[in-house]
């Protein structure tokens, strides 16, 4: 089965193309390599691949569902409940929130013996609201439909949210380490945890509920993590302080803490120097298998060629060749892009 | 940690706690700094807002008035509802938070300054709105007299006179300060619930969302929900904080004290003790409100009995109010931007831009 597949995926920006047209399947527990020259394209179909851009044409299909949120009842309803409450509210402004005031509640409680009921004031309020009804509907049309609109709009956008996209099992990391640098290690690894720890939050503040029970389990399948990239015992060190490969490897255990079925490196071995490549090369095999399919940029060539399973290679946003590294190693096209033809211009 | 930076802030409750019971209480036995209480309330809000989730508000003012007028309404006797102050108080938080969870869904995409500009207008809107709907607010006149009667089971006056102690100290406890013990009580208990939410996978994620929120959209996090939390969380506070100071002044008073000035005051407080360190905000906001509404008079007195300065304003230290209060935020941010007790996060992230030239040397690759 395939675990992603990227069909016909396009990204323009302006009048650049990055990606054109390109297509990729990874298949479960591969450790699948994209490189190329710098500016390929390799990081935006990564972005693409994890929302952070929308594609401009092409699909992008995880677990063979497309990655983009279709549109459910349960949306229509919250767009239709939301414009409800904004017209509610305009139907208020529209009919002047004082009047209806003064005519539901004032006039209904004008000494302090008077009967006052619910019901008499809803009353009074649809009465004053039927005297203006032109103004009332007017408001209620309008704020319905700003409510409606504006609802299906922003789901609209949110539809290739990057929240979404590793909810459903798709983690990455970084070109640029990206750590929360000011966190410990270990609550770098628990930010990730976070959608597993069962707490409601509000309990939690209230204390009560099994708050602590989950807060330590989730601190023990940190710690589990960290020993499995190899940061044990250094859990209460600040990230930004760390050298540089372990940035790199808690960024990985980062994600993996997201329990994904896709793990996207970018440049994983980047700034690393030999023994540490090295190392991380185990890593990543461990990661495989540990049942996540890994998917990685990099330019080291050995890294690539010792652990790939395929890999595919992109040049000005295209794909020139996919294959095992054997095929790929002999490619001419591919060692045409790396270093240029023999034609002299 | 020393023992000294771990047991203050129990401390100081404690100390707070038998304050109106010592001698030197005067004849109003701490009521002076129950309106202390409710600022340092209000602070903590504000605090939940910029401090955790990185959202500069500067409209916290609002759901603090949205709190007292939604008490003043629930409360007054020319209204028919007459709630008891529990239900009125429960109202008003949620009230404040439903308005802050819809003034700021539409608002989610802005950032930064954009963001803080939306809730300034946010906050001169809403006091315009309670000033001018004259049948709900009775716009300037602030709604009059809030008579919620005290929690069910307290009595509002105990005779002690038949204790004896000392000379008038049973007696003058007749009218003991009810509200002191009740506000104190809620201000102890949010300092808790915040500490809970802090160390809760809530308070994680808005730090993570603070300092990167691509990175902790990538973890999985809903930046929107997480936004919305923190402002639901920080209204609701804020709103708790708004009732209380109804009850207090008995009165919701003039709209004017729900302005600018007190969001800008507020922003201060949290900032001067430490941005995110809620025992920081709360010695933030007891120092510059304690010198704002106490420590002035009292020095105002002192020196007209010892030097006898004659009446000008000048020779008063409520006359140069302002220019003390803004000399020592000049000269904080100068010495010590990151507060009076910095939360150790932020003090590192206020410090980042130093590291950065070592780290982008090793970033070339």
């Amino acid at each position: 089965m395939a675990v992603l597949s990227v069909r016909k995926l396009t990204m323009r920006f302006g009048g650049i193309t990055a990606v054109n047209g390109v297509d990729l399947t990874v298949e479960k527990g591969q450790i699948f390599s994209v490189i190329g020259p710098n500016g390929a394209g390799k990081t935006t179909v990564f972005n693409a691949v994890t929302g952070i851009y929308e594609p401009t044409e092409g699909a992008v299909h995880f677990e063979d569902q497309p990655l983009v949120k279709p549109l459910k009842g349960k949306t229509v309803a919250f767009a239709l409940a939301v414009g409800l409450i904004v017209g509610a509210l305009l139907l208020l402004l529209a009919v002047n929130v004082e009047g209806l005031w003064q005519a539901a509640v004032r006039d209904n409680y004008k000494k302090r013996d008077d009967d006052f009921t619910i019901g008499k004031a809803l009353g009074s309020a649809a009465s004053y609201i039927g005297a203006h009804s032109g103004r009332a509907l007017a408001g209620f049309g309008l704020g319905f439909f700003f409510g409606v609109a504006g609802t299906l709009a922003s789901w609209r956008r949110a539809r290739h949210a990057p929240d979404v996209i590793a909810q459903n099992g798709i983690a990455r990391t970084f070109q640029n380490i990206r750590l929360f640098q000011a966190m410990t290690v270990i609550e770098n690894v628990l930010v990730g945890l976070s959608r597993s720890i069962a707490t409601n939050p509000l309990l939690a503040a209230l204390g009560v509920g099994a708050h602590k029970g989950n807060e330590r389990d989730a601190e023990r399948r940190a710690a589990e993590l960290l020993a499995f990239v190899g940061l044990a015992g250094k859990h209460n060190l600040i990230a930004k302080n760390l050298p540089y490969g372990d940035q790199r490897r808690l960024e990985i255990a980062r994600a993996l803490a997201t329990n994904p079925t896709l793990l996207l490196l970018d440049e994983p071995a980047a700034g690393m120097n030999p023994s540490e490549t090295v190392e991380l090369m185990g890593l990543i095999r461990r990661i495989r298998d540990r049942g996540v399919t890994v998917m990685l940029i990099e330019h080291h060539m050995n890294l690539v060629m010792g652990i790939s399973d395929r890999i595919a290679v992109l040049n000005f946003g295209q794909k020139i060749a996919e294959g095992t590294p054997g095929e790929i190693a002999s490619n001419p096209k591919v060692i045409e892009a790396y270093l240029g033809s023999e034609e002299v211009s | 940690m020393t023992a000294v930076g771990r047991y203050w802030v129990p401390g100081l409750f404690a100390a707070l706690f038998a304050y109106p019971f010592l001698p030197v209480a005067e004849a109003n036995r701490g009521e002076q700094f129950t309106i202390l209480f409710v600022y340092a309330l209000l602070a903590l809000a504000l605090n939940v807002v910029i401090g955790y989730a990185g959202l500069l508000h500067l409209g916290i003012a609002a759901f603090f008035g949205i709190g007292a007028y939604t008490v003043g309404i629930l409360t007054v006797p020319f209204f028919p509802f007459q709630q008891s102050f529990l239900v009125a108080a429960l109202a008003a938080v949620l009230v404040s938070a439903l308005v802050g969870i819809a003034a700021t869904a539409p608002t989610l995409r802005l950032r930064g300054d954009y963001f803080a500009l939306v809730t300034l207008g946010f906050g001169l809107i809403t006091l315009y709105a309670i000033r001018n709907l004259d049948a709900i607010t009775e716009g300037t006149k602030g709604l009059n007299p809030i008579a919620a009667g005290p929690l069910p089971g307290v009595k509002e006056n105990v005779d002690l006179s038949a204790l004896k102690v000392g000379d008038d100290w049973g007696a003058r406890w007749y009218k003991y300060p009810y509200l002191y013990f009740v506000i104190l009580s809620a201000l102890g208990g949010v300092m808790l619930l915040l500490r809970n939410l802090e160390r809760s996978r809530l308070g994680r994620a808005w730090v993570a969302l603070r300092e990167d929120e691509l990175a902790a959209t990538c973890m999985g996090l809903n930046p929107a929900r997480l936004k919305l939390a923190a402002v639901a969380v920080g209204a609701g506070l804020a709103g708790l904080a708004g009732a209380f100071y109804a009850l207090a002044l008995r009165t919701t008073g003039n709209p004017q004290a729900y302005d600018f000035t007190l969001s800008m005051i507020m922003v201060c407080c949290v900032i001067l003790g430490g941005l995110g360190n809620r025992p920081g905000v709360l010695l933030g906001t007891l120092l510059l409100m304690g010198f704002d509404r106490i420590a002035t008079n009292l020095l105002d007195n002192w020196l007209q009995e010892e030097f006898d300065l004659g009446g000008g304003a000048y020779t008063k230290v409520s006359g140069w109010k302002l220019i003390i209060f803004g000399t020592v935020l000049i000269v904080m941010m100068r010495f010590r931007p990151e507060g009076l007790l910095p939360e150790a996060r932020h003090a590192r992230e206020l410090r980042e831009s130093d590291d950065q030239a070592v780290d982008s040397g090793q970033k070339e690759k």
